[in-house]
């Protein structure tokens, strides 16, 4: 199940403001703690934060909503958080802010979610090539993911290990999933 | 005694220096006259470092200085356009006839002259500066959309060291001019100024022990725009500066932050700016300037 958080409606609910602006840390950290309050009640595999009605983020939001939602990984279990709706700058907002803390997450880029997914912020090249060509093939085998990457075993199960910690992509049994949340 | 300070006939981040020697020692012991009479022109970072020098004596619980506005009618209007003589008011006793903001018609400015005393108002300054940038950045400048978003953030980021730094409020005001000496082109210019503890103090006592004797103003600029350090624990602090760069580094940008008696600049090729001053004269809280040229048609 996805659970599907409207920042933009978190923002004029949280600042209860008309504009479309997330900016400063005080405001992020009040988003965030909407979204943890929501994420709490929700049992969903899944967390899509849509920042579709969000015009501007600036670095201290990236760091408090993101960052934040990330770092207090503990906490959500395995559920796995992706981003939508971004633009240019929110984009390379929060990879910045992300490649600081060596976190990354998962972003989809159109709003009905059938946009390739995309990893931002801190990966190793292998897991970048991993991911995309999960997310280009489909549900795939370890032993499977090898061989289309040609690539040794020991190698794919290494960089699949890292992906699942990072809850970039899932698992079910033997097969590894992208993430899809179409 | 009264002491005279003669405010430059052009005011903008290199003549403050001249500006700030003029107060002697901080905080001056006698009665200010601030002379702008012969003003020209004044860069929206010499505007509120105007203000922010009325500001830092006030809070000093010094006389409150006298202001001669400028002779020059058509200076007097725009410094009322841009709302410095709706704050000066309060700080200073003006001599001379100062035009209503009203009568002055409306501001071109892409921000005028803004106090920031706590977040709401860094909320605001952004808000505001959002309906106006990318319209004017993108018609006076030939700035991409990427960039009008990216000079709305570095905003954002500039205000809230204000609010969380500095210890007391400070202005902010945004202007495109066209830099004639320097550069030849078109420039938009954010200025933010506070009268508050300036980098050295806020970040003394979690970093001045690793610096050593090498601790002062200058280092502490260091610390904060190279080194990206915070007083905060939260890893995710003193982040802003760092994250402007690659900004600032994709339109040949320039930041200046003075602080105390230094000045710290990430220069681009075509300034000839030095990148570290020290020793200069001291001046309260802390003075950014952040300069984003329009892109040069003709190298391109």
């Amino acid at each position: 199940m996805i659970e599907t958080i409207r920042i933009g409606t978190l923002l004029r609910e949280t600042a209860a403001t008309p504009y479309r602006n997330l900016i400063t840390r005080p405001t992020g950290a009040a988003v965030r703690d909407r979204i943890e309050a929501a994420l709490a009640e929700s049992d969903c595999a899944t967390a899509l934060l849509d920042f579709s009605d969000i015009e501007l983020l600036d670095f201290s939001c990236a760091d408090e909503v993101v960052a934040k939602l990330l770092l207090a990984d503990s906490d959500r279990g395995g559920r796995m958080v992706v981003l939508q709706g971004l633009s240019h700058d929110q984009y390379e907002a929060i990879e910045q802010v992300l490649n600081h803390h060596g976190l990354a997450v998962v972003a989809v880029s159109s709003g009905d979610g059938s946009g390739m997914p995309q990893l931002i912020g801190w990966v190793s090249a292998d897991a970048r090539q991993a991911f995309r060509c999960l997310c280009e093939l489909g549900a795939l085998r370890a032993t499977q993911l090898a061989h289309a990457l040609g690539w040794t075993d020991a190698r794919c199960r290494e960089t699949l290990r890292a992906l699942l910690a990072r809850r970039l992509v899932r698992s079910e049994g033997e097969l590894y999933f992208p993430i899809t949340i179409a | 005694m009264t002491r005279v300070i003669e405010i430059p006939a052009h005011l903008d981040d290199r003549s403050f220096e001249q500006f700030a020697a003029g107060f002697g020692t901080w905080p001056p012991d006698e009665k200010l006259l601030f002379d702008a009479r012969g003003a020209q022109w004044s860069s929206p970072y010499g505007l509120i470092g105007l203000l922010t020098a009325g500001q830092a004596i006030a809070e000093e619980r010094r006389e409150r200085p006298l202001f001669a506005v400028p002779a020059s009618t058509d200076v007097k209007s725009y410094w009322s356009r841009i709302g410095f003589f709706r704050y000066a008011t309060d700080l200073f006793e003006l001599h001379g006839k100062v035009p209503k903001a009203a009568a002055s018609g409306p501001s071109d400015a892409l921000l005028d002259v803004t106090p920031v005393r706590a977040m709401e108002d860094v909320h605001e300054a952004v808000n505001r500066i959002s309906e106006t940038a990318a319209r004017i950045l993108r018609a006076e400048l030939g700035l991409e959309r990427t960039a009008t978003g990216r000079f709305s953030m570095a905003l954002s980021e500039a205000c809230q060291n204000i609010v969380e730094h500095a210890g007391t409020g400070g202005w902010v005001a945004a202007q495109t001019y066209t830099f004639r000496r320097r550069l030849g082109r078109r420039v938009a210019v954010i200025a933010v100024s506070d009268a508050g503890i300036g980098f050295r103090r806020s970040l003394e006592s979690t970093h001045a022990k690793r610096f050593g004797d090498r601790w002062g103003d200058g280092a502490a600029l260091e610390a904060a725009l190279i080194q990206n350090v915070s007083r905060f624990r939260d890893p995710g602090r003193g982040q802003g500066f760092r994250q402007i760069k690659p900004f600032l580094d994709k339109w040949e940008g320039k930041i200046s932050i003075r602080s105390g008696t230094a000045r710290l600049a990430i220069v681009p090729v075509w300034d000839e700016d030095v990148p570290l001053s020290e020793h200069l004269p001291f001046f309260p809280g802390a003075q950014v300037q952040i300069t984003i040229p329009a892109p040069d048609t003709e190298s391109r």
